[in-house]
């Protein structure tokens, strides 16, 4: 033991030598070092009626998703930096973050401040806010006016106002491009109308006794759903049962209690509805609407349904509009449709938040100037926008009857083009030229969603979970445990399943975190008014 | 081989024919998985989602196999990259592991207890994915570069700690009496433990090769998508990772509907990522595979 | 017994002498005695300084609330809030056993099989059998975890399974194995003796093949059995073997395979009783909301306690039998 003590001895020497010699390099140029101290706002040195552009830049952006792996890309970056080079003096260079454990690389890009410019980053999927809260985006309140004029005249002040972080502009919103990304079931509409379901399914109800049907009269699962998707299910049933909107704040858990009472926080968790689903659900599981061993199940339930061997799926209406689309040509005949969940009682439905999807510049870019440059004019100007989006004209898309679509002798694997640019997509420049793998009457959903929808309320209301992010880890673990079983009805008795669910979670620090989230609503509350 | 020309007991044929029964039940275990995988990776996707997994396909399909080898040149330039680094990797990385094995294991080194102990110390405590992240990209420059993948395979405390235990089997006389001949150190190890260790060499190169034919995760971490060539597992990691992502981003109308056998394409990826390895294990399995079966003819 | 403590008298005798006369001479003497061999060990010294003393001082990771821009190591001190998470769910003690014991049952059962199967492998005559065996039952290792996962499902599931298609063909009630949570440590560590079977029997297997063949063939015509060839020449050769990758393993005692856990079970917390490792319960609270420190302070508890197991351990072996010790 002695002699081992003397190693470790020795060993602490050397890591204390080691940390010495880092902390030195961070000082001169290593992680934590300069160029973050260097750059918060250049515009403090007051803005130049004319910019410079003398010095030649490439601009680097990183974009979440699966890079091409042909090379239309590159051959389009060639025409846009014509382009650029031209306007601004620059090059942009997209490199691409893949899915594959895309939430560590991506982090860790942060986390590192690597050499590149802007970078993707979303609200709801991203952790945008905590991830500002880190110091991973720079500061562009002043920058913005001055390096992309456009963009800040076309984004209105109150949508600037729900990218600020402590009253300052962190990133730029995707505001201008209509999705919508609520969820719902999809169902066909062939065999709903063959079961006697004349009406579009808007309740659950209606929606257990076509999958019935789907088991007696197919005999096939009627919801081959996967294990992983309990939580979005829960989701679901408070979107239906409830008035209830999600807040964006981690846990998903915590709601407001409706559009009238936007400042009430609470979890349906701790309602009797939640009750109504165990027992909703175990009598759906018991049916036999899923696999009995749904739980460890991780198949593909969007490919079952196209292959026709299950009657449900569910996502949200972008997906629809696409997979609709699909479902005809797969299973013809099939008139896939949608139950939207918000709908069923249709208090519910919340336009989206305009950062959904968003474009950070990196707090430690280089030239955070030109790349905003760079940005409003790949944002803006036509030319630019189409080269990003759709790719070269003639090789990878004709305009056929002012659609979009393949050329002839079009080939898969040597012509597709995408660039997964999800930071600022416009609709004047997408609707000028629909894609015909779009469903062409989702406008028809479109307009029904307009009868009911109201507006993002809480812009502007940022979630700081610093003080209770012991409590939000062991929530999240609470919810993991228990929500799955309940949800596939495979937790025993639905009540004392409930029951047990709620007294962990209380456990864990429910109350702590209820209190934290309405006290910090509770401030911007105040604060607008 | 020979047969036996020592006698046999009746207890030695007890523990062969108990050897042969057991030996053969368990390797039947390990043979009935990787062949369902076979069957499977050939069978059509929706079959297999109604039935599940199957010896003999039902429904014979290749589509899984037809996308995995969608580019033939990534795969192709994948298989390259990794063989040359499995190679390079493990020619290096035996050299200097053996020749610290075999200094650390010398009773006359002072030094072995603690740089023992320097080695071990590494498996027990670690900095963490972000100061790593931090020294390869930042210190040592490497993002982009194969070397951020092919320098740290080059020696594990494991390995190390294996080859040291091998060699110590190796008498010290050996050692003494060359060093009374006038021996150097390096010269010993070259011309007589070398040639001695060859099943030792024969395990530990296996397994170093192994760490470089499966090794994704580095390449996952350093090699971005503009690296065009990448090792073999990120290749077909990413194959199907792909496409499980894009079905449940929140972004996924953007990219071109496609059909995919996710269950097959994975069964099929394994078995592209196993073939090559499998095909050289018999040639190094002759250095181990000579045991002292009683009765077996030397030579 | 006497031969193999042949081989250990060597150096036992001839060490001491050594040492002893080292202790008094001053560190230079030392440092140029050792020269040549310290040269030989340059390049691993060298590595690990580089690849794994470098880093290291970013366990200081776990201490802090991490800010990208300030760096690590002017982010602000937050003591063991990090750490905190892991006792709020109150699922430490649970977690921590069961990594614990699956560890122990993976690292001794897995010795033990890929120990008994390197000693029957040898008793096989045939070069062929022995060729073909061994290749086969290294398949396993090269299956990931997922496919692991996939397979698992395939034989166990209620519907389908080809163990409960089995059953009903042969009348008898279908399992229903994924809600069954006393079934799942026999099947997890099954998993895993099986997948590292033919990895680990390797080595002792080329362990086995450096026993001089000359006293093998001396006992048989002494008359010594199977059993007792096995017994006395055979395993005490491993032993040493057996205890410095016993010694090696126990470090890392506390860090489960999440991959293993994780493909086999999932999301199916009905079986979390039996199941639930430290990775997985990290992967569950930590999934969502990304922390790099929280992280680091899980895997500094696991090396922590990893670190005092194995320096206990090795100490108790050094003072047993000084030359099987890891360091």
């Amino acid at each position: 033991m002695f002699k081992s003590l003397k190693n470790m001895t020795a060993l602490l020497l050397i890591v204390i030598l080691v940390l010495a010699i880092l902390t030195g390099c961070s000082q001169n140029a290593g992680p934590g070092g300069q160029p973050g101290d260097k750059s918060p706002s250049p515009g403090g040195d007051g803005p130049k009626d004319v910019i410079d552009t003398s010095e030649f830049v490439e601009v680097v952006w990183y974009h979440l998703g699966d890079p091409p792996t042909n090379d239309q890309l590159d051959l389009a970056a060639e025409e846009w930096n014509k382009i650029l080079k031209d306007k601004v003096n620059a090059h942009l260079k997209i490199n691409f973050i893949e899915w594959a454990d895309y939430l560590t690389k991506y982090n860790l890009l942060l986390a590192t401040g690597e050499n590149f410019d802007m970078v993707n980053t979303a609200s709801d999927w991203l952790d945008m806010w905590p991830n500002a809260a880190k110091g991973a985006f720079m500061d562009i309140t002043d920058l913005l006016p001055v390096y992309a004029p456009q963009t800040w005249a076309s984004v209105p002040e109150e949508h600037w106002d729900q990218c600020k972080f402590n009253g300052r502009i962190i990133t730029i919103p995707e505001d201008q491009y209509t999705q919508w990304v609520n969820h719902g079931f999809y169902y066909r509409g062939d065999w709903a109308e063959e079961f006697g379901i004349t009406e579009p399914i808007r309740d659950w109800d209606t929606l257990g006794l076509y999958m019935q049907k789907v088991k007696d009269v197919k005999g096939l699962i009627p919801y081959d759903v996967v294990g992983s998707k309990a939580h979005e299910l829960l989701d679901y049933w408070f979107a239906s049962y409830t008035d209830s909107i999600m807040l964006e704040v981690p846990g998903n858990i915590f709601y407001s209690k409706s559009y009238d009472d936007l400042y009430t926080v609470y979890s349906p968790i701790f309602e009797d509805t939640m009750v109504e689903m165990a027992k909703k659900m175990k009598e759906w599981g018991d049916a036999g609407y899923w696999r009995s061993d749904v739980l460890n199940y991780t198949g593909d339930t969007r490919e079952a349904l196209k292959a026709g061997q299950t009657g449900v799926d569910a996502h949200h209406t972008q997906t629809y509009a696409s997979l609709r689309v699909e479902m005809d040509e797969k299973q013809p005949g099939s008139n896939l449709q949608m139950f939207p969940v918000h709908l069923q009682r249709g208090n519910n439905l919340i336009e989206m938040s305009i950062t959904h999807g968003a474009q950070s510049v990196a707090a430690r870019s280089k030239n955070p100037e030109r790349a905003l440059m760079v940005y409003d004019l790949m944002r803006n100007d036509e030319t630019l926008y189409r080269l990003l989006n759709f790719g070269r004209e003639g090789v990878n898309y004709v305009v056929v009857n002012g659609k979009r679509t393949r050329p002839e002798g079009f080939d898969e694997t040597a012509h597709s083009f995408f660039s997964n640019f999800w930071g600022g997509r416009m609709d004047k420049f997408e609707n000028a030229l629909p894609s015909v793998r779009v469903y062409d009457k989702i406008g028809d959903l479109y307009a029904e969603y307009d009868k009911y929808k109201k507006p993002y309320p809480y812009a502007g209301f940022v979630f700081d979970k610093t003080p209770v992010e012991t409590e939000i880890s062991a929530l999240n673990d609470v919810k993991a445990r228990h929500v799955p079983p309940i949800v596939f009805g495979k937790a025993g008795d639905p009540e004392a399943a409930v029951e047990a669910f709620r007294q962990e979670l209380k456990a864990a620090g429910y109350d702590k975190v209820l209190a934290e989230i309405q006290n910090q609503i509770n401030k911007w509350k105040e604060s607008r008014n | 081989m020979a047969k036996n020309t020592i006698r046999l007991d009746t207890s030695s044929y007890f523990v062969r024919s108990f050897a042969y029964a057991f030996i053969s039940l368990l390797a039947f275990a390990c043979l009935i998985p990787f062949l369902l995988m076979i069957g499977t990776s050939f069978t059509n996707e929706n079959v297999v989602r109604q039935y599940g997994f199957n010896l003999w396909p039902r429904k014979f399909d290749l589509l899984a196999y037809r996308l995995v080898f969608e580019n033939p040149n990534l795969v192709i330039g994948s298989y390259a990259v990794t063989i040359i680094m499995t190679f390079f990797g493990t020619a290096i990385g035996l050299f200097l592991i053996s020749m610290a094995g075999y200094a650390l294991q010398r009773p006359d080194f002072d030094y072995r207890n603690t740089i023992s102990f320097y080695i071990y110390f590494t498996t027990l405590f670690s900095g963490g994915l972000v100061p790593y992240y931090l020294l390869i990209v930042k210190v040592l420059g490497l993002k982009n570069n194969y070397l951020a993948v092919f320098l740290p395979l080059l020696m594990s405390p494991w390995l190390i700690i294996l080859m040291k235990n091998f060699t110590k089997s190796i008498p010290f006389a050996i050692t003494e009496s060359a060093k009374i001949d006038g021996a150097s150190d390096f010269l010993i190890f070259m011309k007589i433990i070398l040639p001695m260790s060859k099943p030792a060499l024969a395990t530990v190169g296996l397994f170093l090769a192994l760490s470089y034919w499966n090794e994704w995760y580095n390449s996952m971490l350093f090699l971005e998508a503009n690296v065009k060539y990448r090792p073999l597992q990120l290749f077909l990691y990413n194959v199907v990772n792909k496409v499980e992502y894009i079905r449940n981003s929140a972004a996924s109308s953007n990219i071109p509907p496609m059909d995919i056998p996710l269950e097959t394409m994975k069964m099929a990826t394994a078995l592209v990522a196993i073939g090559p390895i499998m095909l050289v294990y018999p040639f190094i399995q002759k250095y181990f595979i000579r045991g002292i079966t009683i009765g077996a003819v030397k030579g | 017994m006497a031969f193999n403590t042949k081989n250990e008298g060597l150096n036992i005798e001839s060490a001491p002498p050594i040492l002893k006369k080292n202790k008094k001479k001053p560190f230079l003497f030392k440092l140029k005695k050792n020269k040549s061999l310290l040269i030989m060990t340059l390049p691993v010294i060298v590595f690990f300084f580089i690849f794994s003393y470098i880093p290291m001082p970013g366990i200081y990771l776990a201490f802090i609330r991490y800010n990208y821009n300030q760096g690590i190591f002017k982010s602000p001190f937050i003591g063991f809030e990090n750490f905190r998470f892991l006792i709020q769910s109150g699922q430490l003690a649970t977690i921590t056993i069961n990594t614990v014991l699956y560890n122990l049952a993976f690292i001794l059962l897995g010795n033990c099989l890929q120990i008994f199967v390197a000693v029957l492998l040898n008793e096989v005559a045939s070069a062929r059998f022995k060729k073909i065996t061994q290749t086969v039952m290294f398949l396993p290792y090269f299956i990931s975890a997922v496919i692991v996962g996939l397979l698992a499902y395939n034989f166990l599931n209620y519907d389908y399974g080809f163990l409960n298609v089995m059953l009903k063909k042969l009348n008898l009630e279908p399992l229903a194995v994924y809600s069954t949570p006393s079934a799942w440590p026999f099947i997890i560590v099954l998993t895993n003796l099986w997948q590292g079977v033919g990895y680990g029997s390797i080595v002792y297997f080329a362990q086995i093949t450096s026993i001089d063949s000359e006293i093998v063939e001396a006992a048989a015509i002494d008359g010594v059995n199977a059993f007792q060839r096995i017994r006395y020449i055979i395993l005490p050769w491993l032993k040493p073997t057996f205890i410095l990758l016993l010694l090696f393993s126990l470090g890392g005692v506390l860090k489960g395979n999440f991959g293993l856990f994780y493909n086999l079970v999932g999301n199916n917390s009905t079986l979390f009783k039996t199941t639930d490792i430290i990775e997985t319960f990290v992967f569950r609270s930590l999934m969502i909301n990304f922390n790099f420190s929280m992280s680091s302070a899980v895997s500094l508890y696991q090396s922590f306690f990893g670190c005092v197991l194995v320096l206990f351990c090795n100490w108790l072996v050094k003072k047993i039998e000084p030359d099987y010790s890891l360091f």
